[in-house]
């Protein structure tokens, strides 16, 4: 239990210090902001309670959100990619379930299964998040292509992060 | 009571998760005095820290730049030198006190940190209220505007960047004075756009676009840009795109702006509204 706890403080710290170091100095014509943070979201243990997803996700936007001068936003974002994630969970689960004490991954259920829910989730995330900083519909398509854009990337760095640094 | 409980069993997740959407909205619509929040101050200046130490390792990479562009400047105040001493010598000059002669004063800022990729961009910089910073002074570069200062901490401040979809400002043409306002649409960060500016105003490309400093922030004829392109938008007005003269990806050494009669100004306009 202890282990577990260290292990995802260590994530989480090393998740947030490559957003605000490296991820948020990308600059590419504005179109591309990969938000790799919620992968810490997305890596809690397929047991975890609802509400501490919930207030974890709420810890780590508002974190993200204090060290980058956009208050709430991210926290709204996270929040709602957490509550979300239960019910995705459970539309693509294995037709056995999934195994007490399991970690999400693509060594898990496979590389399909895992793409199909990080890109379900981080594109609800970055919907929320895009549409919540524009807060306008006067720029509708070209925020639903930096949506897109940024959701893509963002897969990519996740499944990067997740080849490189999580095997255990 | 056990209703009570099974209800929170059934219904608790979904309550917690519109109480925490509750406080994130009411942080977002709570943003321009969210300086109150004593951790948000603390947590700021050290990101601020941080950012500041990696900017001073990453700097060296533009040292070049950064060089060519105080040389640059350096010759133009030579140039400004000369003409205020050639034309001292030819006319008496009394000296009057420099108090109520000089209207801006201009603090040396470094940008700790700075995004152009978002659409609402925000500039720290390493000077902040102890530095005699203020909300509401104008951001400069060398080369031209940047920003302006909407929050002041003790020792860091944070501008809205020019490139920010909140921003405005007066400007106008250098040529013939006609003025309009300036925002910015999200697309391009070398591009700003110019309002308002009528049908029958003479425009070629290349026209230098400047402040006007009707808003007492920034001073009159600061550089914006040039004109790279404008077409007629909905009746008799110019969209005018102005390409912008400071470079916001390379953006490191800026002036703030202390207006010295900037509260008699606003004084005095209160006064007639």
């Amino acid at each position: 239990m202890l282990n577990t706890i260290l292990k995802y403080t260590g994530l989480f710290i090393l998740l947030i210090a490559l957003q605000i170091l490296l991820m948020n100095n990308i600059q590419f014509s504005g179109f591309v902001n990969p938000y790799i943070y919620i992968l810490f979201i997305l890596l809690l243990p397929f047991d975890t309670s609802s509400w501490l997803l919930l207030l974890l996700s709420f810890i780590t936007g508002l974190i993200i959100d204090l060290t980058s001068g956009t208050l709430g936003l991210h926290v709204a974002a996270t929040v709602f990619a957490g509550f979300l994630r239960p019910y995705v969970l459970n539309l693509i689960s294995p037709r056995e379930g999934y195994e007490k004490g399991e970690l999400p991954g693509i060594q898990t259920y496979g590389f399909r299964w895992f793409i199909t829910y990080i890109l379900i989730i981080v594109a609800f995330h970055h919907i929320a998040l895009f549409y919540l900083e524009v807060f306008r519909f006067e720029y509708f398509f070209r925020t639903l292509i930096r949506v897109i854009l940024s959701t893509g990337f963002t897969v990519l760095f996740v499944i990067i992060i997740q080849v490189i640094f999580i095997r255990r | 009571m056990r209703n009570l409980l099974n209800f929170l069993k059934k219904f608790g997740n979904i309550l917690l998760f519109v109480l925490l959407e509750a406080i994130a909205v009411y942080l977002m619509a709570s943003r321009p005095n969210y300086h109150n929040i004593k951790l948000s101050k603390a947590l700021n200046a050290t990101s601020a820290f941080v950012h500041e130490k990696v900017n001073r390792a990453t700097d060296y990479f533009s040292l070049v730049d950064i060089n060519e562009q105080l040389l640059k400047e350096n010759r133009e105040l030579r140039n400004a030198m000369q003409r205020i001493y050639s034309n001292s010598e030819i006319s008496t000059f009394s000296v009057t006190d420099s108090i109520y002669r000089q209207q801006y004063i201009y603090i040396l800022a470094r940008a700790v940190n700075n995004s152009v990729n978002k659409q609402k961009n925000y500039i720290t910089l390493n000077k902040g209220i102890l530095n005699g910073v203020r909300e509401n002074m104008a951001v400069i570069g060398p080369d031209g505007i940047v920003g302006i200062i909407i929050e002041a901490g003790s020792n860091y401040s944070i501008a809205m960047s020019a490139l920010n979809l909140d921003f405005r400002l007066s400007a106008r043409l250098s040529k013939n004075g006609y003025f309009g306002s300036l925002t910015w649409d999200g697309k391009d960060i070398n591009c700003l756009n110019l309002n308002e500016i009528p049908h029958h105003v003479n425009l070629a490309t290349g026209d230098t676009v400047e402040t006007t400093g009707y808003s007492a922030v920034f001073p009159e004829g600061i550089m914006v840009g040039t004109v790279s392109e404008f077409e007629v938008s909905g009746g008799d007005f110019y969209t005018v795109k102005v390409k912008l003269s400071t470079q916001f990806k390379k953006l490191n050494n800026v002036y703030l702006v202390v207006n010295l009669n900037k509260e008699e100004q606003q004084e005095l306009e209160s006064d007639i509204r």
